[in-house]
This record gives C-alpha cells, structure tokens and sequence, in this order.
C-alpha cells in the first residue's frame, strides 16, 4: 500500500468529496443495524478464519465511516489505514449481501475514490512476491 | 403554558402527540428525502442508436440446476437460521404488540371511540416477552459473538435500550411490578421516546428496511424488482 507523494492531505477536497454524496452515504451508514449478517457473504472473511476485520460492514464502518465521521479530517497515515482496508482486504467482487439492502460495494469504491484523490492507492508492486 | 402541568401529564398529554408528531412527519420526511436522492430507473436504460444490438451467441455453460433447499440452504436464512428466525419473530412483535394490546386500544376507545381490534391479554403478554428475550439475545450476541462486537458501540447498545425499554416496561407495569404509578410513567415515557428515535436514529432501518427492500433497485431487491436509483 503506497501513496505517491508525501504532500499533506487536501482536507478541503476531501471534505467536498463527502459533502456532494453525504446524504445518500450517511444515510447507508445510519441505516447499517450493526447486525453482521453481511459476513458470511465475504469469501475474505471466510478465508481469514473469519477475522472480523474483513467483515463487509467492518470495512465499511472503518473506512468511509470514520471519514464520515472525522469529516476527512485524517492524516496520510490515517489514509494508509484506510487503503489497507478498501483495496488489501477487499476485492470489490460485488458479492457482499446486506439484509437492509445497503450497496456495500458502492461504498468502499467511494472511498478508493477518496483515497485516490490524495493519491493514496494500491501499488502491485507492494505486493509480497511469493517464493522461488 | 405548561406551567400548571405536572411531569405526569405532560408525558401522558402533549408529549404523546409530539411523540406522534416527530414519527410520523419524521418518517415522512425521510421517505421523501429518499424520493429527492432517488430517480426513477427508466433514466439508466442504455439507448441504442442504431437498431437492434446483434445478439450475441450464448456459449457460456449452462448453470446447474438448484433444488429449492439448495437455494435456502446457500441464503441468509440457511447460513443464519437462528438470527434469521429470532430477528423475524422480534420485529413483527416489535410492531404488532403495541397495536393490539388491550391497554392501548382501551385508552384509544376513551378518546375517539375508535380502536383496533384487541388480542388476548396472555397472548399480547407472551409477545411481549418474545420482544424482550430478543432484546436480550441480540444483547449477547453483540457482547460474545466476535464479529457482531467489533462493529458495536455505545450507541448499539443505547439504540436496543431504546427498542426495547417500552417493551420491558410495559412488562412490569401489565404485572404491577415495583411502583405502578412509576413504571406507568415510564413506560409512556420509554414509548415516546422510541417513537421520536425511529427516523434519526439508527432505528430509520425501519422505513429504509422497505425502501431498500421493495423500491430500489439492486440485486437484491425483493418483489416486482424495485423502481428507483440512487441520483
């Protein structure tokens, strides 16, 4: 997980990025019960021994939530954390159910898009090579 | 205006009917706030300019049939039966009990002479003990079950309080536990509490339960497959 630039977080961009799809993403946050239900539908959850961190709402909450909740207040490490999340433990696979119908995925892409505005995102070459 | 006014009557007089109020034009408020955010799907059709797309030929394989158990078996009712079933049975006694209790259909009679029709005071009590050992499971799950803890704060646990404190204090009061006159006022004021909480709080699951459910359109939509998208 990288960022390309060192640069502080343009705070002012991030917060209009929040602000043009608050309602529609607050709400989503607000309807979420809490109820995990979500998990099972996550092979990543599965494949991890069912930590709870790859819980489709465990993502969403810590991601997209806290920046919600900071109102994007975050510092590059914070952002660091917030990648991890949204590219390292998901694959955007579209698979994640929600009982109260909440588009999970619709989510973390956003916040991908967050991220990538700071250019902070996914680098392949960050990826541990496997063995020879 | 209230000066006069005891708490009592304030919490059995206006504040039911503020109560009321903030649920209902709450609840208004966020459905029409859904329709404003919200547009009808039609807007997302693909045109296509120039007739007809060739079809395409169909190579992929054909997928394997699934009996009906299958397809319980590998959805939320077969992967969660237990929280299914319990969570099923909380939220229709959840709604159902304060509507056909005989208490509350009596105190509608006095003041319009209309109410609905009543259950079985044992029958209304036994639900009303299915919502509370809900309340208690869905309280313990969220304290020992791994994965629902790492999701829960104190504002879960104070939102289930308030879910389920009219519940638990109707109980006492319908069984004249501790002091009546206190657990009446309670109650009344537990019930106001929770009709004002449900649009802006987490609790807004309820009418967005049916919105996400049966008029947006997504893979899981339940019904004749949703109308609206997400602007």
């Amino acid at each position: 997980m990288s960022s390309n630039s060192q640069a502080p977080i343009n705070h002012e961009e991030v917060r209009q990025m929040l602000d043009h799809h608050q309602d529609k993403m607050k709400t989503a946050l607000r309807v979420c019960a809490h109820c995990s239900l979500c998990a099972d539908s996550c092979f990543l959850y599965h494949v991890h021994d069912k930590d709870p961190r790859y819980m489709p709402s465990h993502k969403v909450i810590n991601s997209l939530g806290k920046l919600y909740k900071k109102k994007g207040k975050i510092d590059r490490a914070g952002f660091e954390e917030i990648s991890e999340i949204v590219w390292r433990r998901c694959v955007l696979c579209t698979r994640c159910y929600c009982p109260l119908g909440i588009d999970i995925p619709e989510m973390i892409a956003f916040a991908r898009s967050i991220c990538r505005s700071q250019d902070v995102y996914f680098q392949w070459s960050d990826l541990e090579q496997p063995a020879e | 205006m209230f000066g006069e006014m005891s708490m009592y009557d304030f919490i059995r007089g206006p504040l039911v009917w503020i109560a009321f109020l903030v649920f209902i034009l709450g609840t208004i408020y966020q459905v029409v706030r859904f329709y404003r955010l919200s547009r009808p799907k039609e807007r997302y059709q693909v045109r296509v300019p120039f007739g007809k797309p060739p079809k395409e030929p169909d190579e992929s394989p054909a997928e394997p049939e699934l009996t009906w158990w299958q397809c319980v078996k590998l959805s939320v009712v077969g992967v969660n039966p237990v929280m299914v079933s319990v969570t099923t049975v909380f939220h229709l006694a959840l709604v159902l009990t304060p509507l056909f209790v005989l208490g509350h259909n009596v105190l509608l009679d006095l003041a319009w002479h209309a109410s609905l029709p009543s259950l079985p005071e044992a029958v209304a009590d036994g639900l009303t003990m299915i919502v509370i050992a809900g309340g208690i499971f869905f309280l313990l799950r969220r304290i020992f079950v791994d994965r629902v803890r790492a999701i829960s704060t104190a504002y879960d646990y104070v939102v289930l309080l308030i879910a389920t404190a009219p519940f638990i204090t109707g109980f006492l009061a319908y069984h004249h536990l501790f002091d009546y006159d206190t657990v009446i006022l309670l109650h009344m004021l537990a019930g106001e509490i929770m009709l004002m909480a449900v649009p802006f709080t987490k609790l807004v699951h309820m009418p967005y339960f049916f919105i996400n459910r049966f008029v947006l359109v997504h893979e899981n939509t339940l019904g004749t497959g949703g109308s609206r998208i997400w602007r």
